[in-house]
């Protein structure tokens, strides 16, 4: 591989940002969320998001060749202006609410399921490979997100706070299925199977058998190109690069 | 909330070993939370939850009147001894 192109860079730097701002949202809830248990589960989930990130970041570091315990992971990981990010608004949004973290949880890794099944066969190869990684820990986070569904779903004072965080997510969610600029150089190149809007009709299935809640209803988000931030955003920023903004230079 | 005693096992390794217990609504749960809370470490491969209601227990008063047995301690050095004079006595 020589080379990755602006596309297919855009491309991972676009996963690589949801995942990572999805994990480190998850870490906002260590030490409070609701019971023990829990607080170990969700933090094991944040790591596994965190490290997925960190091994998209590292192909894109590496121009297609991943590498390791590199300086550059962080340079790409805490890119200081916002303009120069790709995630979604759905990671972007703050929460304070546990109703809220969980059900973006579940929205968040349905998606993320089809988006790994996209790349799973990818001709970038350290892809594939991450994929196919990726997957063993999803499995559980999907299992875990519907686990705590299945118990509060059916509870009237549960399902109500669920269903509203639903409500005030979905149109946000939708964001993950849109594409930065060049995917279809992305596709044609192999990197990627499919346009990852191909896969929408499916999430929504999904979300409609979940919460008994037709998506359709909701009206989503214009499409950005991943070119607008949530006002949320610029905050957390500030809040991740506490550490290095102290001493950019730092070695660690 | 039901709660549930949790055994870990290495495959190949050891036997099941009792880990702790904890708290969830449902088998399921039980089974997703006890991962991450006892082994997050690859502390076992195997898990056994047992339902707290299914343990048959053996109350401290059934169970502790044999701690008053010392005859049932057999260390081998009474026979030992035995075996000792007996060699000793023929020769």
């Amino acid at each position: 591989m020589t080379g990755l192109g602006s596309s297919v860079r855009e491309f991972l730097l676009a996963f690589a940002d949801d995942e990572h701002l999805m994990g480190q949202q998850h870490t906002e809830w260590i030490g409070v969320a609701p019971f023990l248990e829990e607080d170990l589960a969700f933090s094991s989930i944040a790591q596994d998001e965190l490290g997925h990130a960190a091994a998209l970041y590292a192909i894109v570091a590496g121009d297609g060749d991943p590498v390791d315990n590199d300086l550059r992971i962080d340079e790409l990981a805490f890119r200081p202006s916002p303009d120069d990010w790709r995630c979604a608004q759905l990671v972007e949004v703050a929460s304070d609410d546990w109703a809220h973290a969980l059900v973006r949880h579940w929205l968040y890794d349905s998606a993320e399921q089809l988006r790994w099944e996209q790349v799973a066969q990818s001709s970038l190869i350290p892809l594939a490979e991450a994929a196919a990684r990726a997957e063993r820990e999803e499995r559980y986070h999907r299992r875990h997100a519907d686990g705590l569904l299945d118990v509060l779903l059916p509870a009237a004072d549960s399902a109500e706070r669920l269903q509203a965080a639903l409500a005030d997510l979905l149109p946000l969610a939708i964001g993950i299925f849109d594409p930065v600029a060049g995917e279809a150089e992305v596709v044609a190149t192999g990197v990627a199977s499919a346009p990852f809007d191909t896969r929408l009709d499916e999430w929504k299935d999904r979300v409609r058998h979940r919460f008994d809640f037709d998506p359709d209803r909701i009206e989503p988000m214009a499409p950005t190109g991943r070119l607008v931030r949530h006002p949320d955003f610029g905050p957390l920023l500030v809040r991740m690069r506490e550490v290095i903004d102290l001493d950019p230079a730092a070695v660690w | 909330m039901r709660r549930y005693e949790v055994f870990l096992k290495k495959d190949g390794r050891d036997e099941f070993r009792h880990a702790g217990s904890l708290d969830a609504p449902d088998d399921e749960l039980a089974l997703v939370l006890a991962r991450e809370s006892y082994a997050r470490r690859a502390e076992g491969d195997r898990l056994w939850l047992v339902d707290r209601e299914n343990v048959i227990l053996g109350d401290l008063e059934f169970i502790a009147p044999n701690s008053d047995k010392p005859h049932r301690h057999n260390d081998g050095r009474a026979i030992a001894e035995h075996r000792r004079n007996t060699r000793e006595g023929g020769a």
